[in-house]
């Protein structure tokens, strides 16, 4: 019985699905009210239990205020700092925001993710090691930190972002460049806009800048075309914090970043940072906490814990043998097996055998790029056409970038999301079969636990005549 | 985090962020995003059925309700999944073995009608898609008869094409629970179809009634 993909959607008449559209967007914007209304609440009453408890007694206090309902098990943080300057403590960051900010913290794949609607994050962040990075992600900018103090401004969330860097390095992904900045150096993207649209772009003294220009030309030649030159140019304007903004002068909202004084590379970090950042007056700022916002009350400290998003794969990968011998299809038998030496290492054995026999399995890229391109830059042409293009091509490529991503980079749960992707995409694609062998091989050489196989059941469940299905079957018989 | 995934994840959280503001361009978006994916998954697990837009409707009311739940653990298309599919739930529970399918009151012909429809297939295109539109009428009508949780694990496995792992997360169930279910469901449904023509040409694989009602298809992309 295979009716995946059969059974005809009727498709709902159009003027229907405007009505439910505007109902939907009715409710939801009576939903995010009622949040809203309840977070004030929530805020309230939070505050008010917390006054309390201090003056009930400092250690109960202390024990309320850890239990606050932000420090516990969400894997999303999110901030949206009203009226006052809010520290976020997450472990291996903080993260100072301004008033009218607001910005999402996640942990993906063990890194951190800061995702910015608007306003101004100032993050200090302790040395990650061997740790994915810290990604600060504002409109189509990232900052990516390995550990130091910057600021991030993302102004009113509609594109402009700016970026300081008070010690160590960031950096700077915009449009698909990267640039790096240095402890006092500035970064903004206005300047890009700007520069993009000026004939010459110009130096620290309003001159034109020969330097930029020849940067620009020498890279990528006098045919560049006007999105990579302004990239280029975009390189040239990352100066010192000190310079002159670049571009011809222009008519500057209130709190532009170019009227900023440079901060001072021993200065205070607390002074400079909270010196070197005033900001237009916010309509619900509080003046007194502006002026000084480190004193006592002004800032609303917390700590969050966000729990890796990775966490239900760990649960499994950690989850006692006991448990596992429980999922067997003789739970007593295994049991039994498991306490002799013998049928262990026979079991082991197999499973050395069975792993080869996966790998000997041949696993290839459907698309030919027909060139030695590294593989970040092999997912980006594969994703450039899967984008653009439809049908079997499409399907090929998207399928490329899950094996680019196994074999190459060795990136398995990014590789299973690409199949993931894959499968929805196209569900009957021309390479449905190798996809979803591909998924078997991921997991099952990782581990061969039940999502192994659950794979290897379904790749001989929607694929019953694949070249694999002799190993496939195998490995729905481990235990 | 592979450029493609990091995109999608991004865009989500970002886009759930300006959601929770109140912004009705980021509702609408979100909303033509997933309505497509949500209709379908609806409509596979219930069939044809008038009340169809009031799901949709209710589906995604409930997911703008919840949204300050969505914790990045799962993808949001994912977690709106879920939600869909709980709605399909409340609503099989409501309204269990009385689905009001659209034409599930046109079956009155029943067996006679349907062996003369077999008898003759190569009568033409408009008689074979009629035979189809019978067989998934009549799957329906063997699907009303399971219990929710048994329709939900059947439907969003086998006509959905979800793997069983995805099928377990989204209704909630262990692996095992899920299998079975399925299993139960896939024997009901062959019991019926033993005794139902129809139902047997429409789940035979390579039947011509099914390759004619899929080159047909008229699924929303």
């Amino acid at each position: 019985m295979r009716l995946a993909g059969r059974i005809p959607v009727e498709p709902l008449d159009e003027d229907r699905v405007v009505q439910i559209e505007r109902a939907v967007v009715a409710g939801a914007a009576s939903a995010a009210a009622r949040g809203a209304a309840a977070g004030q609440t929530r805020r309230t009453l939070g505050r008010a239990a917390f006054a309390l408890a201090l003056a009930a007694a400092g250690l109960v206090g202390w024990m309320l205020h850890r239990a606050s309902p932000v420090a516990t098990d969400a894997a999303v943080v999110r901030v949206e700092s009203v009226a006052q300057r809010q520290r976020l403590d997450i472990g291996d960051a903080r993260i100072t925001s301004e008033p009218g900010t607001a910005f999402a913290v996640t942990r993906p794949d063990g890194g951190v993710l800061v995702a910015m609607a608007r306003g101004v994050v100032e993050l200090e962040v302790g040395k990650r090691g061997e740790r994915p990075p810290l990604v600060v992600r504002a409109g189509d900018t990232d900052v990516i930190v390995v550990g130091t103090r910057f600021t991030v401004d993302a102004g009113d969330g509609k594109g402009d972002v700016a970026v300081r860097v008070s010690e160590g390095v960031v950096r700077v992904v915009h449009g698909g460049h990267e640039i790096r900045l240095a402890a006092g150096e500035h970064w903004q993207n206005r300047d890009i806009l700007a520069s993009a649209f000026a004939p010459v772009p110009r130096g620290a003294n309003g001159t034109p800048d020969r330097t930029a220009q020849g940067a620009s030309a020498g890279s990528n030649g006098a045919s560049a075309p006007p999105a990579t030159a302004a990239a280029d140019r975009l390189d040239s304007h990352a100066g010192a914090a000190g310079d002159a903004e670049p571009g011809a002068p222009e008519p500057r909202a209130p709190g532009d970043r170019a009227e900023r004084p440079a901060p001072s590379a021993n200065a205070d970090p607390h002074a400079s940072s909270d010196s070197a950042e005033p900001r237009a007056p916010s309509a619900n700022a509080d003046p007194r906490i502006a002026g000084a916002p480190d004193a006592p009350g002004g800032l609303h400290d917390r700590t969050a814990a966000v729990p890796e998003t990775g966490a239900p794969r760990n649960r499994i990968a950690q989850t006692p043998d006991v448990l596992r011998d429980r999922t067997a299809a003789v739970p007593g038998a295994s049991r039994d097996r498991a306490h002799d030496p013998s049928q262990r290492r026979a079991a082991s054995d197999t499973r050395v055998e069975l792993a080869a026999a996966i790998r000997s399995q041949p696993v290839a890229p459907a698309v030919d790029l027909g060139g030695g391109d590294a593989p970040t830059r092999a997912i980006e042409r594969y994703y450039d056409i899967a984008a653009h293009r439809s049908g079997d091509e499409a399907s090929s490529a998207f399928y490329s970038i899950a094996v680019v991503e196994h074999l190459r980079l060795a990136r398995n749960a990014d590789a299973l999301r690409a199949l993931d992707a894959y499968v929805r995409r196209f569900p009957r694609g021309k390479e449905h079969a190798a996809a979803l062998w591909l998924r078997v091989r991921i997991l099952c050489l990782s581990q061969f636990d039940d999502r192994c196989r659950a794979a290897a059941y379904t790749y001989l469940h929607e694929a019953p005549d694949g070249p694999t299905t002799s190993v496939a079957e195998r490995i729905t018989q481990t235990e | 985090m592979g450029e493609v995934a990091a995109v999608m994840y991004l865009e989500d959280v970002l886009l759930v962020d300006r959601c929770l503001t109140g912004e009705s361009a980021a509702t609408r978006e979100l909303f033509r995003r997933h309505r497509h994916r949500v209709h379908a998954c609806l409509f596979r697990v219930l069939g044809g059925n008038r009340d169809m837009d009031d799901l949709l409707q209710e589906a995604f009311l409930q997911v703008f309700q919840s949204l300050r739940g969505w914790r990045a653990e799962a993808s949001l298309a994912t977690w709106i999944d879920r939600v869909a599919v709980r709605c399909a739930y409340r609503y099989l529970g409501q309204r269990r073995r009385r689905i009001a399918t659209d034409s599930i009151h046109d079956l009155a012909g029943d067996a006679s009608d349907a062996s003369g429809a077999l008898a003759a297939p190569e009568a033409g295109p408009g008689a074979r898609r009629q035979l189809a539109r019978d067989g998934v009428q009549r799957l329906y009508a063997v699907l009303d008869a399971l219990s929710p949780a048994a329709r939900l694990a059947f439907t969003l496995h086998e006509l959905d094409g979800r793997s069983i792992a995805e099928t377990a997360e989204l209704v909630g169930a262990s692996l095992t629970a899920t299998k079975l279910r399925v299993w139960r469901a896939r024997q009901r449904i062959e019991a019926a179809a033993a005794a139902d023509p129809v139902l047997r040409e429409f789940l035979a694989p390579g039947s011509a009634a099914i390759a004619r009602i899929a080159s047909d298809d008229t699924e929303a992309p």
